[in-house]
């Protein structure tokens, strides 16, 4: 997919505008989910996407293209919490509602297990919010944060297990 | 796939910006660079330090001084007070070599008196 590229070379600002119409549930999402807060996360994601205009010519396909993105959300959300003494706040009112709710979904336990994945450690965060936002398996995670596909599956199982835990004793005697 | 997978899945689905995300990143990407700053703005710029920096090193200046006059008069007493004991010693070791070579002497004397008788 070369055209994303030259066509913003050629001052084509709207093919640019569309690749961040595509993208932007992605990159705030991931951002959203490990920061917990929607202003920063819409900070961060807007430098992720100024920062892709400026490396655009480097992009080689629409897969890498989505690659870059996470990696560099990655690495900005890691940097973020780095830069500056962060902790999430865990106030009800500012998790977003669902936005589509299927089968039997329930909102309040999406509320519940989103302040839980926001109180993990960074990393193992970054891990889990990958996972089951972006669906990728522990192979494609290793690749986007540089690190051991053992790794990631530790703090998978790791995270899940205390996530598990934190929900029982936060919600109760849930069926898990 | 356990339940709480499922429920994770839910619960970190892709979320959108407020609606005016793309406008405000474009407005961004137009935005002119600021200019090249000249070579005197970035002598001032090296050279300004944080504020923060200025007050804590302050603070640190402000306590470190006091303690250093402090240690530093400890310092000078406990050197006299060594010297003071010095002097003693020597003058104590002077009477004792004294008293002791009198003491040698007569020794010797009465010695030699013995032999005379």
């Amino acid at each position: 997919m070369r055209e994303y590229p030259e066509q913003t070379a050629q001052g084509s600002l709207s093919a640019f505008a569309d690749i961040v119409r595509e993208q932007q549930g992605m990159v705030f999402g991931l951002a959203y989910h490990f920061l917990h807060d929607r202003a920063l996360a819409e900070e961060l994601a807007q430098e992720v996407f100024l920062e892709l205009h400026r490396h655009l010519a480097t992009i080689e396909s629409p897969r890498h293209l989505v690659f870059w993105l996470r990696k560099v959300t990655s690495r900005r959300c890691i940097d973020q919490t780095r830069r500056r003494s962060f902790w999430p706040k865990f106030r009800l009112d500012e998790v977003p509602e669902p936005q589509a709710v299927t089968r039997e979904a329930d909102p309040l336990l999406s509320r519940a297990l989103a302040r839980l994945v926001a109180s993990l450690p960074e990393k193992a965060r970054l891990v889990v919010v990958l996972r089951y936002q972006e669906d990728l398996d522990p192979a494609d995670i290793s690749q986007v944060l540089d690190m051991p596909v053992a790794t990631v599956k530790s703090h998978l199982q790791r995270s899940l297990a205390m996530l598990r835990d934190k929900l029982a004793r936060t919600v109760g005697e849930i069926a898990i | 796939m356990s339940y709480l997978e499922d429920d994770l899945r839910k619960a970190l689905r892709r979320t959108e910006p407020s609606e005016d995300f793309v406008d405000r990143v474009l407005a961004r990407v137009n935005r002119p660079a600021p200019p090249e700053p000249t070579w005197w703005e970035l002598l001032a710029a090296v050279l300004r330090p944080p504020r923060l920096q200025w007050v804590a090193l302050s603070v640190i200046v402000s306590v470190m001084i006091p303690f250093a006059g402090v240690q530093y008069r400890q310092e000078r007493q406990y050197r006299a007070k060594g010297e003071r004991a010095k002097e003693q010693l020597l003058l104590a070791v002077r009477v004792a070599g004294s008293k002791l070579h009198q003491a040698q002497k007569r020794v010797l004397e009465v010695g030699r008196m013995d032999t005379r008788l």
